[in-house]
């Protein structure tokens, strides 16, 4: 799963947001360190839906704009827990072997 | 107060890369998205931005299956087959003059930059349609 899939289906697992809710909450989330850009962001949720992972939660006008608010489904939250999993077992992998010789602060 | 509407319209321009289809599904939500992340006294599209639309919307157009129900027909089929071995020699013939291009200058790459300015996109697009329409395409 990409990165980016991934920040999305976190922002998304808390509560339904709208595209610019998600940039923000994955800026957030990854500490700043990815910032989504629009084409980026659409085409990552275009994936999620047509996967079915994410799906279109509510319409909204604000300010004469519309705004989509997405929610992640069943299958995607399942996704994203393994996907989770993986990461968090790859990472302790990593840590324990590190430990032996390397003084970890 | 700054003028809103002409980033909205150069954002829109950007945009305008995306197939039609895909427009009309999300080309207002992207606008929204777009304009809120805006600094305020901005007047067009960060470079990164243009950047990312013109990939994501290229990318979404070269992904882009045929219209529903539309299959190729027989003649359509017959002449991307016929037309294939031409195209790749047309490629092959524009590689081969660029290297006589770049050869002719000394090796180096500069110099005959006019000719190869219409060489090598030549090739490129003339491989870029073979792969497109290649005979074995097949449309959904």
């Amino acid at each position: 799963m990409h990165e980016a899939s991934f920040l999305i289906l976190t922002a998304l697992a808390g509560e339904s947001q709208h595209g610019y809710g998600i940039i923000t909450d994955v800026a957030q989330i990854s500490g700043g360190r990815v910032q989504l850009k629009a084409g980026t962001l659409y085409t990552a949720l275009d994936r999620l839906v047509a996967d079915g992972l994410i799906e279109l939660d509510r319409e909204e006008i604000v300010d004469n704009r519309l705004r989509r608010y997405y929610r992640i489904t069943r299958e995607g939250a399942q996704r994203l827990a393994e996907e989770a999993d993986r990461l968090r077992s790859n990472a302790h992998a990593a840590l324990t072997r590190l430990q032996p010789g390397v003084a970890i602060s | 107060m700054t003028d809103h509407s002409s980033l909205e319209r150069r954002y829109r321009r950007w945009l305008a890369l995306y197939p039609k289809s895909f427009r009309a599904e999300r080309e207002e939500e992207m606008v929204a998205v777009l304009m809120q992340g805006a600094d305020p006294d901005q007047t067009r599209p960060r470079a990164g931005e243009a950047a990312d639309l013109v990939t994501h919307g290229l990318r979404q157009r070269a992904g882009l299956p045929l219209p529903p129900g539309r299959r190729p027909l027989d003649w359509e089929r017959a002449h991307a087959k016929f037309m294939l071995p031409f195209r790749l020699l047309i490629a092959l013939f524009l590689f081969i003059m660029s290297v006589i291009i770049v050869a002719a200058h000394n090796g180096q790459l500069w110099g005959g930059e006019l000719w190869l300015l219409l060489t090598v996109p030549g090739m490129l697009v003339h491989l870029w349609i073979a792969y497109r329409i290649r005979p074995s395409t097949t449309h959904r």
